[in-house]
């Protein structure tokens, strides 16, 4: 008994110390990017990595914020950081209604070829965005939609519905049916059914699919580069194009303080709606 | 106001036949009773007096009109889930006034309806509440009272106590039956629990593989079955089905390597019909310990090894064998003492209510 319980502790202390040593590991990086960012360039230059800045210098802030050249532009990150939101923020809530929409048909309303549908909508999770680099660039020529924030939107929608759609349907699927046939009778049609029944039950999925789509969306590069235009680019270009400009010397205090700014916005959202996302996710699968 | 008129409804899933032509005229006001094993289609038949599943073929009216291909808003029918189905984000009061709401009903209309719903299954204290927070006992009323407030033509209920206690069940059922009584509405019950047949319905439809097997009053069904599954499938214990060599009008049994001859009505079929065995159906209630007997009664004094007794309380189920069949005997209490201490008795045998079917079809051959 007692030497079953000091083993146990001597386990314990063991597992604890690796996850610390491993959330060490992780967090270094963050650290060097938020005490680099605080220093002069003097002190990056001379001074240990590590090491504290002597003063909370926040001019390389001010500077990736409102004054940093992105290639020919020198107005900092702040315009391009709104071009990100107009972009992230419909792609989110028009992905995130569509995906509910779909999860709902193709759970509780199901027809003839209805998973067959459902599994092809699952292949667009697989597609590489490499591949269809081209043929959507045709389409939002096509469309009158090229270098424009309406394109890229479209283009996160279409995306985002395969992976919304995949979390609504599994969760719905996990809310028995006889509810649907319970409000039928009580006389309330598709959406009205939608409204009062499926949606304020709903929560912790929406949860889930708004930080997934904001994080996708926020954090691409791809889509960005390739189907914006002077005026409509995301932050994560004009993040690119800022560390790569160089006049005279490197300034990693402003790369520094840049990336931070970029990655701002998705910590925030984990940060507010986390613990939903884990409870989210999980309440999806399991019922899945 | 809620006849149901059900005429030739088949119904298919792909190459499956789920109701094989089923035809059931209902009374308004009537209490019917959908029973029978798992898979018959009993459920699918309610289902489709709902509208919730399309029907392959035929016809089903509510008061005359053809509703067979209305929505089931348009039908006028309220249903209680076997899982209840209340809707859990909302107040045990909105689940019960949601129906109205979706009517466009007025506001202080509602409002009354929930206040009378609510008194009269008393869960008045229980508003407020989210299901979540109840009983099962308690969703079940709130499940009745979400039917009872859109005061509809039909009343559908779907196996709704198979999820509460055994108490709280026979509780239940009394109550259902008195809210019955109240209002007078045309009720449709389906249940696999034969005692909850007996006791609630007007009438009982008893099917099994997408067919109506009989349709009767209980006293018919119980008394007069139309099959040996019908028979089998009512009463518990269960009526005692005993292979019998037929001599003239007679029936042979053995029992301790003594034969007993049975008279029974109707010996005279007997002949006519031409076998030379049938299956001799008595209920257990029809062996018992000697004693005095009603007017009518057709008597005869058996012995009975008993192997083994099972004491209810009001009654004792004896266990013995007949022709080599197990069979059950109803004895009383202290008549089943001396049988479990003796293990050899003499029983009094009434085939006066006693059925006969056909060896191999089950049908009956003397109706």
């Amino acid at each position: 008994m007692r030497a079953s319980t000091t083993s146990h502790k001597l386990y314990k202390a063991l597992f604890v110390t690796l996850l610390l040593a491993a959330a060490l590991v992780y967090l270094a990086p963050l650290y060097v990017m938020l005490t680099t960012s605080f220093k002069g360039i003097e002190e990056i230059r001379n001074g240990n990595i590590l090491a504290l800045p002597d003063a909370l210098n926040t001019s390389a802030w001010s500077k990736a914020w409102s004054s940093a050249c992105t290639g020919g532009d020198c107005y900092g990150l702040a315009p391009y950081f709104w071009n990100s939101m107009r972009i992230v923020l419909p792609a989110v809530l028009i992905s995130t209604v569509i995906g509910a929409l779909n999860g709902y048909v193709l759970s509780q309303w199901q027809f003839r070829g209805s998973n067959f549908l459902f599994g092809a909508l699952l292949f667009g999770c697989f597609i590489p965005f490499q591949v269809i680099l081209l043929p959507m660039a045709m389409l939002l020529a096509w469309l009158g939609l090229a270098n424009t924030v309406t394109g890229l939107v479209l283009v996160h929608v279409i995306y985002g519905v395969a992976f919304t759609t995949l979390f609504f349907r599994n969760y719905y699927v996990g809310i028995p049916t006889e509810l649907v046939r319970a409000a039928r009778l009580d006389g309330a049609g598709f959406f009205a059914i939608f409204r009062h029944v499926f949606l304020p039950l709903s929560s912790p999925i929406i949860v889930v699919s708004v930080i997934w789509q904001f994080t996708q969306i926020w954090n691409d590069f791809l889509f960005g580069v390739v189907y914006s235009g002077p005026g409509t680019q995301p932050i994560t270009v004009a993040l690119n194009n800022l560390v790569n400009t160089t006049m005279g010397g490197k300034e990693y205090n402003v790369d520094m303080a840049a990336a931070v700014i970029a990655a701002l916005p998705t910590l925030v959202v984990y940060l507010v709606a986390g613990k939903y996302f884990v409870r989210g996710l999980t309440a999806g699968a399991v019922k899945g | 106001m809620g006849s149901i008129k059900i005429q030739q409804l088949t119904k298919s899933f792909g190459d499956t036949e789920v109701l094989k032509g089923i035809d059931l005229d209902i009374k308004d006001g009537e209490f019917l009773i959908l029973v029978g094993p798992s898979g018959c289609g009993k459920s699918t038949l309610m289902n489709s007096i709902a509208g919730l599943e399309d029907v392959t073929s035929g016809d089903i009216l509510i008061d005359g009109n053809n509703v067979t291909d209305l929505s089931p808003k348009e039908r006028d029918i309220a249903m209680v889930f076997q899982s209840y189905a209340l809707y859990p984000t909302m107040s045990v009061s909105r689940n019960i006034s949601f129906g109205l709401e979706m009517r466009k009903v007025p506001k202080a209309e509602i409002e009354k309806t929930v206040a009378d719903v609510s008194q009269l299954l008393q869960i008045e204290h229980l508003l407020d509440r989210k299901p979540s927070a109840l009983s099962g006992g308690q969703r079940q009323r709130v499940a009745m009272g979400r039917a009872l407030a859109r005061n509809p033509r039909v009343f559908l209920f779907d196996e709704p106590l198979s999820n509460l206690d055994a108490k709280l069940r026979v509780e239940m059922r009394t109550e259902i039956k008195k809210l019955h009584k109240r209002l007078g509405t045309t009720i449709v019950y389906v249940t696999h629990d034969q005692v909850e047949a007996m006791t609630l319905a007007d009438r009982i439809a008893v099917m099994k593989d997408g067919q109506v097997q009989q349709f009767g009053t209980p006293y018919e069904i119980y008394n007069n079955p139309a099959n040996r599954f019908v028979a089998d499938f009512m009463g518990s214990p269960p009526m005692n089905f005993i292979e019998c060599v037929v001599l003239d009008d007679k029936l042979v049994i053995e029992s301790q390597g003594e034969k007993f001859e049975l008279h029974i009505k109707h010996g005279e079929r007997l002949k006519d019909a031409g076998v030379e065995t049938v299956i001799l159906g008595i209920r257990p209630e029809m062996i018992t310990e000697p004693k005095p007997h009603v007017a009518g009664a057709l008597v005869h004094s058996l012995s009975m090894q008993v192997d083994v007794t099972e004491p209810m309380g009001p009654d004792t189920i004896a266990f013995g064998q007949w022709n080599g069949t197990e069979i059950q005997a109803r004895l009383s209490p202290e008549a089943g003492v001396e049988a479990q201490l003796t293990g050899l008795i003499k029983v009094q045998v009434d085939t006066s209510k006693a059925v006969l079917f056909d060896a191999f079809s089950g049908a009956r051959i003397d109706a």
